[in-house]
């Protein structure tokens, strides 16, 4: 039985491998749609089930599908009979609407495979997000490092060991102390002019 | 001396993690916690900004949230189980009053409003006879179905003898949409909290024809929600977290605090809007009063069983919850046995009575409250109705 999902993702790339692999499947016919226009799409292809990002604030038009939709009730299928599985689903980042009573069982696959691809992405996402900080966070050691060495007048291990020692004076982090020395020093420059 | 203040102020504290969404009456809990107010209770608070209420009831329901600034229906509808699980929940403190707005597209509102004035008649009238023999019900934005917002609307639509579904078209449109969706006309207009009625007008998308203070004055608008299991398992730090947004609460009803709370909220983390469009639904930030959050006058934080129960009334009246008995569940939901408990120690006046006669006053009055009575503003319908729930017998 080719079951029809109607896919609502922020990420196109994600959409689109998360559109071929269901395709591939054989048990689904997914048509994808933009956010804003939720109903419209709902009312044409007649989904059995909606699969959405969470991150879209657009799924609130989801909870009131009766106004625009012949389509019985929606429920978060998710909450259907195991809790963990809906867990693992808000923790991905994607939940699914059940519009036409389909068994769980027929959806269950179809929901792991997103789940695993949102889990995907979203560790990539993780991983480029760390990546990024400690860049910055190397910058601004070297800046901070740069300022002390020309207004203080210290060395270069000097620098490095005031910042650290603030750090641990203060149990903050080194990055969030470097990140407001370098505030406070360039608001200063700011103030009193170059 | 590092000493000292680690003992005074204990890192750590218990967890609290409370979901907000982007609205200006996300303000207690947003100052409470930059201004260290849930740590100075023991309270490790983490604010979680969600894109829609969906998240907000799931994210509670499945254990993710333990509390969030919600609107009290939805806290109802997670109760009850009738948008997916069910999860208990406890509203142990209420957190701003009014601050909504009706906005309409502006040739729509010019027509509607000219012929009010033109008329003497109210504008819900008025725009009833604009609507009269149109082909096509009225497309009009709410924010979700189990919203304020969509209980306010059609009561301030039905005293105009207009009807959600005949005359007018409800579907659901995110507010950060809302310009959008009016100036490509998928919308002709729609009921919002602040700053986003604000934020389509200074787009020059829409024209506020009307506000909360218009349909109900001194409306009850967002809620403190807490898993009742939470709250069960950490009786002190949910006094402290009540304390901290009462706190927080005073700062932000303070007219000389809004400006500092409007740049405060309008930070890339909160809600990453331009403070001005903040600042005009604030205490004493408002150019005109037309349309304010209140969060700590007129006993604004207390959770009245009254607001409760008129929710759950107006639920069941448009057919949005199934048979269920409302006094019990507006007395395991709404606790101000907890909200008393919580500020015993600090000495602030807090009502003597759970419940009051909505709509019963039009001018300024006085509520019995101890240590000291409290000042009241008026809280009538547009209607002139007069909702008391729990009639109190007359004192002697």
């Amino acid at each position: 039985m080719a079951l029809t999902i109607l896919l609502i993702d922020t990420d196109e790339e994600r959409a689109r491998a998360l559109g071929e692999k269901l395709s591939e499947s054989g048990f689904a016919r997914v048509v994808r749609a933009r956010g804003s226009d939720m109903a419209a799409a709902v009312e044409r292809d007649k989904p059995d089930l909606v699969i959405i990002d969470m991150a879209l604030p657009d799924r609130d038009a989801l909870e009131d599908i009766r106004s625009v939709s012949s389509a019985s009730p929606v429920v978060m299928f998710a909450g259907t009979d195991d809790p963990g599985f809906a867990q693992e689903a808000i923790a991905a980042g994607v939940c699914s609407y059940n519009l036409s009573g389909v068994a769980l069982q027929d959806v269950r696959p179809i929901m792991a495979s997103a789940i695993a691809l949102f889990q995907r992405y979203r560790h990539v996402e993780t991983e480029l997000a760390a990546a990024k900080a400690l860049l910055d966070e190397r910058r601004l050691i070297e800046r901070a490092k740069a300022i002390l060495m020309k207004n203080r007048k210290m060395t270069e291990p000097e620098a490095y060991r005031w910042l650290q020692k603030k750090a641990m004076n203060e149990s903050r982090k080194l990055a969030d102390i470097v990140a407001e020395f370098v505030q406070q020093e360039e608001a200063a420059k700011r103030e009193t002019g170059p | 001396m590092s000493e000292v203040v680690a003992l005074k102020r204990p890192r750590g504290g218990t967890k609290l993690r409370i979901g907000f969404l982007r609205l200006t009456d996300s303000a207690p809990a947003i100052v409470a916690q930059e201004f260290g107010y849930f740590a100075e209770e023991g309270v490790d608070a983490e604010l979680l900004e969600e894109p829609s209420w969906a998240n907000i009831a799931d994210k509670l329901a499945y254990g993710f949230l333990d509390a969030a600034v919600i609107v009290p229906p939805l806290a109802f509808a997670v109760e009850l189980g009738l948008r997916g699980v069910s999860q208990k929940l406890i509203i142990p403190c209420n957190l701003s009053l009014g601050g909504n707005t009706i906005t309409l597209s502006r040739d729509l509102a010019g027509e509607v409003r000219k012929l009010a004035g033109s008329e003497g008649i109210s504008k819900q009238r008025a725009l009833a006879a604009c609507l009269k023999g149109r082909a096509e019900p009225l497309p009009l934005g709410i924010v979700h179905a189990y919203s304020t917002h969509n209980l306010l609307l059609r009561y301030w639509l039905a005293t105009g003898g207009l009807e959600a579904g005949r005359d007018v078209r409800l579907s659901v449109v995110p507010p950060a949409r809302a310009v959008e969706a009016l100036q490509s006309g998928q919308i002709a207009g729609f009921c919002a909290g602040a700053p986003w009625g604000e934020i389509a007008a200074r787009a020059g998308a829409g024209v506020t024809l009307a506000t909360s203070d218009e349909i109900w004055r001194a409306a009850p608008e967002k809620a403190f929600a807490v898993r009742a299991r939470w709250a069960e398992g950490h009786p002190e730090a949910l006094k402290g977290a009540i304390r901290a947004l009462v706190r927080a609460a005073q700062f932000c009803d303070a007219p000389e605090n809004a400006s500092y709370t409007g740049a405060l909220l309008s930070r890339q983390k909160y809600l990453g809007v331009d403070s001005h469009a903040i600042l005009s639904s604030l205490p004493g930030g408002a150019v005109s009063q037309d349309n304010l959050s209140r969060f700590w006058c007129g006993a604004a934080t207390f959770p009245w069983r009254s607001h409760a129960l008129w929710f759950l009334q107006q639920m069941a009246r448009w057919d949005l919850t199934g048979p269920v008995d409302r006094e019990a569940l507006a007395e395991r939901v709404y606790r101000p046995d907890l909200y008393r408990a919580a500020l015993a120690p600090l000495g602030l006046n807090v009502p003597l009575s759970d419940a009051k006669a909505e709509g019963a006053h039009d001018a300024p009055w006085q509520l019995d409250a101890a240590p000291g009575p409290i000042a009241m503003g008026p809280d009538s319908f547009c209607d002139g109705a007069v909702f008391d729930p729990i009639p109190t017998p007359a004192s002697f």
